[in-house]
């Protein structure tokens, strides 16, 4: 119990331990979630009309977020499997990291579906018991139980992990590796659950697909690596925290295969669509080219698209993809185009046009992007506070000290 | 050994520690300014959203309908009427009349004789307490193409001289009860159900604004209130249902209720009563001999959007 | 049983072919030609809406003529009704001008004038006494009172007049219409003929 309460009070400590770089980047985010909260205030008091959605496109910048970052959580995945199923020693190391990094994105999303409710002082209403849950008829109820969960999942692992390391102990409990495993499979249904929450709409023709699920899984798994190759890019030069070059090796790779069947996913789409196009293809026609005269959504969908196309040429690449430039490159290149394709580029096109044939574009207001710039600072606080940790752990640096007793004869 | 281990580790920190202290200074200022901030913003807001705390904390946790005893439910009607004479200055009737027995509400339109004047649109604005400055519209007339069904060739924003136009025929939707409804389904708290008449509810105090539903219903039937409604004293219609035209709030979803506060006394919906050409008839489908089930039974009747499954309870029929 | 439906019955059997038609007098309630089926109901009446009733207050003076002509004033001069196949005492009793008269020549009363647009416009009658045409006031159950057929159509001029429109929907506060191209929707043989002339 001692040794519990000293790991969360050197734990904190260690928060508050750092370079001038370091608490650089913690002021720059409190700023940045700072004036995201006087945003969200006056989008408290005047209600949603503060953003450019309609009741033509209900669902805008805000789920576009949520989906995209439900979908980085899950890849946190990619990490624990190789670590634990296949003992991969050097993977092993950063493990840790990915589960913060699913913890600060299931935040991150958690965080833009309670900017996006219209009467966010109700959530309690979904609680069951307390409130009332449309359990199992609700999709959107399935997702608050698999994100809440998977949370609580991530959150107990690492702690758990992290807690054993810092007493200088590996975690042996049988227990631990059954989490581990429903952890797995877990991460898998939150994403799927997601795309259930679009594709169980037969309303929506563009979403009304059994490719939805696989999509948003790939996806996942090209976006989230590319994210945590970066992240730890910057930790290995930022911190004395040193990662194996093998490990960005293999999650390249994933990453490869995943943006490889990703695009495919997207091409199918194209030409389903397309081929012998009736109204079905109304929504992906307003995507790529434009209806009735209307297509803010053109150009960003077309630049998502060349990015993904560069990135994985160069990731297929062998040197290129070994080249820490290059690959950093692709990286970037790989999340803005999937941030862009499954954010907007779904979300949107699916409310265009409407049920009732209306075509009513849709774009951000500067107080989306002001709340949402300030929901992704939260994002990258909560990892930076809890890497910081982490390594602190990882290092040896924050160790738990047995208490000295002292006898009666003295020291 | 270890003390002087301790000592040199935390001597080397200090040079590149920003002190805990500079850092909690800091992060009171900016704190301050933003309570200050955030004060300065609120204080001309009326206290407690206009209402009295114990109304706002009545409203707040408030249980949800099915599971509210009948003096909650009064409780709730009479703080809806308190509420709304504060806000309006108009003494309204908040009831809840329980459905009829025995009673399944149908809907037909005839679209031969509909004419596209939109008259239903604004009586339904009119009986519904429906927000004046946010514009809500329940019922949207589309003006169609003359030989297709196709909505997508369908113009919402028609404005000629005058109407009929050449060409086209005219098809008011609204909110199809459906009896397999899609946004039941989504909704993640139950705040919108199937009442045993047939019309589908909600209750705003409970909806959280989610807008699942909105993604969910086929027929473009439900709307959500972006800005908080302005409802002008003069227009206010004190008659109100709980579940129907009582006054709402920003944040939650509405949609049409087939006049729920009207059709349980009895009466016709505004709409079907504002229809100049009688080209709405409504009644209950239970009823063999009502004029709902002559025309399903008599005329060429289709539903819209069929083919999902939704089973709506609105027919559009020609003659 | 009643008083209406025992009146129904008589008047039934009291319609029998040759000879009875100039006997029976004018019909109060819904008249010979209701469908038993259908649900009871009351017509709102037309005689206080009609300017020039009772009609005798002029024509008691004037001999009838039965010949086919252009009528003066306060008469309509024109009949947009049929398209020249009726004419005014199609429908009006030339002997007796306070009553409407059918194809069988019976006098009909201005209140039950439904009876003499059935004679001709049978379907639309049975749509009418069953509700699916015509528009019924006020409520969905109980009492039911529909309106007579000249309350929305003129029997001189039937055809609903085109009107405007009220206001066209708005957008959601704060946003604008998109000014949307709309494709020219041809039909199939208007896309041929477009091709054909190009």
């Amino acid at each position: 119990m001692r040794a519990l309460f000293q790991f969360l009070i050197d734990a904190i400590r260690e928060m508050f331990r750092g370079s001038r770089r370091y608490w650089g980047w913690i002021f720059l985010l409190v700023a940045l979630f700072t004036q995201a909260v006087f945003s969200y205030t006056h989008q408290m008091q005047t209600g949603l009309v503060v953003t450019g959605m309609s009741d033509q496109v209900s669902w805008g910048f805000y789920i576009s977020n949520f989906a995209f970052f439900v979908g980085i959580a899950a890849a946190a995945v990619l990490l624990v499997v190789p670590a634990y199923i296949f003992d991969r020693k050097d993977i092993k190391q950063v493990v840790l990291l990915g589960e913060g990094m699913a913890i600060a994105a299931v935040i991150v999303a958690l965080m833009f579906v309670v900017t996006d409710l219209g009467r966010p002082e109700r959530i309690w209403h979904v609680i069951p018991y307390l409130g009332r849950m449309n359990f199992p008829d609700s999709i959107l109820a399935w997702d608050v139980v698999v994100l809440t969960g998977y949370f609580l999942l991530n959150l107990g692992i690492m702690f758990y992990v992290l807690f054993l390391h810092y007493r200088d102990r590996e975690p042996k409990s049988r227990l631990y590796s059954v989490f581990v495993v429903i952890g797995m499979f877990w991460a898998i249904s939150i994403h799927t659950v997601t795309a259930f929450m679009f594709s169980s709409n037969p309303s929506r023709s563009m979403w009304h697909t059994s490719l939805l699920g696989p999509r948003f899984i790939s996806s996942a798994f090209a976006s989230g690596p590319a994210l945590i190759i970066i992240t730890l890019g910057v930790i290995h030069n930022a911190t004395r925290y040193k990662i194996d070059r093998t490990v960005i090796d293999t999650l390249a790779l994933t990453m490869t295969i995943a943006l490889q069947i990703s695009l495919f996913f997207v091409g199918v789409e194209m030409f389903t669509d397309f081929y012998n196009e009736g109204q079905h293809g109304a929504s992906i026609r307003y995507l790529f080219l434009g209806l009735e005269g209307l297509g803010q959504l053109r150009p960003w969908i077309w630049a998502a698209l060349i990015m993904n196309l560069i990135a994985v040429t160069i990731l297929m690449i062998h040197p290129l993809r070994r080249n820490m430039k290059w690959l950093n490159t692709a990286c970037v290149l790989t999340f803005l185009g999937i941030w862009i394709e499954k954010g907007m580029g779904l979300v949107v096109p699916g409310f265009i046009p409407t049920t009732l044939g209306e075509v009513f574009e849709y774009s951000p207001t500067s107080t989306e992007l002001s709340i949402a710039v300030g929901i992704w600072a939260v994002g990258m606080l909560v990892f930076t506070l809890l890497a910081k940790t982490v390594i602190a752990v990882e290092l040896g640096e924050l160790k738990y000290k047995e208490p000295v007793r002292y006898t009666q004869r003295g020291f | 050994m270890s003390n002087t281990k301790k000592k040199k580790a935390r001597s080397v920190n200090r040079e590149t520690d920003i002190s805990r202290r500079t850092f909690v200074k800091g992060v009171g200022a900016i704190g301050s300014v933003t309570a200050a901030a955030a004060a300065a913003t609120t204080a001309s807001a009326a206290s407690w959203g206009g209402k009295t705390m114990q109304d706002a904390f009545g409203e707040f946790f408030q249980d949800h309908y099915k599971k509210m005893t009948p003096e909650e439910i009064e409780e709730a009607l009479t703080r809806i009427e308190r509420n709304a004479e504060r806000k309006t200055g108009v003494n309204i009737q908040c009831e809840n009349t329980p459905p009829i027995p025995g009673v399944l509400f149908g809907y037909a339109i005839n679209i031969s004789k509909c004419k596209g004047y939109r008259d239903c649109v604004y009586a339904c604005v009119e009986e519904n307490n429906l927000g004046r400055d946010s514009q809500m519209q329940y019922i949207r007339v589309l003006e169609m193409e003359q030989g297709t069904r196709n909505l997508e060739k369908s113009e919402h924003y028609y404005d000629p001289e005058t109407v009929p136009q050449e060409g086209k025929y005219y098809m008011p939707v609204q909110c199809m009860q459906c009896e397999n409804p899609p946004c039941v389904k989504a909704c993640p708290v139950e705040a919108t159900w199937k009442e045993p008449d047939g019309i589908v509810v909600i209750d705003y105090n409970w909806c959280i604004g989610c807008r699942m539903c909105m993604s969910a219903c086929p027929y473009w039937a439900r709307h959500f209130n972006w800005t908080e409604p302005e409802l002008p004293t003069e227009v206010v219609h004190p008659v109100t249902h709980y579940l129907g035209n009582r006054p709402r709030m920003r944040g939650v979803t509405e949609k049409c209720h087939f006049c729920i506060q009207r059709t349980r006394k009895g009466r016709l919906p505004a709409c079907a009563e504002a229809c100049p050409n009688g080209a709405r008839i409504f009644g209950n489908l239970l009823d063999p001999n009502s004029e709902i089930r002559y025309v399903l039974e008599n005329k060429d009747v289709f539903r819209l959007k069929e083919e999902l499954g939704t089973e709506p309870k609105m027919w559009y029929f020609s003659d | 049983m009643t008083r209406n439906r025992v009146l129904l019955l008589l008047a039934l059997f009291a319609y029998v072919p040759a000879g009875f038609a100039q006997a029976r007098q004018e019909v109060t309630e819904p008249g010979i030609l209701v469908n038993p089926a259908a649900v009871e109901f009351s017509i709102f009446p037309r005689k206080p809406e009609l300017n020039y009733y009772p009609c005798t207050q002029c024509h008691q003076f004037l001999t009838p003529n039965p010949e086919v002509r252009e009528l003066l004033s306060p008469h309509p001069s024109t009949l947009d009704h049929g398209d020249q196949r009726i004419w005014c005492l199609t429908c009006h009793k030339i002997d007796d001008r306070d009553y409407l008269t059918n194809l069988l020549g019976e006098s009909i009363d201005f209140d039950n004038a439904p009876e003499v647009c059935a004679s001709c416009h049978m379907q639309r009658h049975n749509d009418w006494m069953f509700g699916g045409h015509g528009k019924r006031a006020g409520n969905w159950q109980g009492e039911r009172a529909i309106y007579s057929c000249p309350h929305c159509h003129d029997p001189h001029s039937p055809m609903i007049e085109a009107r405007a429109p009220k206001p066209l929907p708005p957008v959601r506060k704060g946003l604008e219409r998109p000014e949307n191209v709309r494709e020219e929707h041809l039909s199939i043989w208007e896309r041929l003929e477009k091709r054909d002339h190009e």
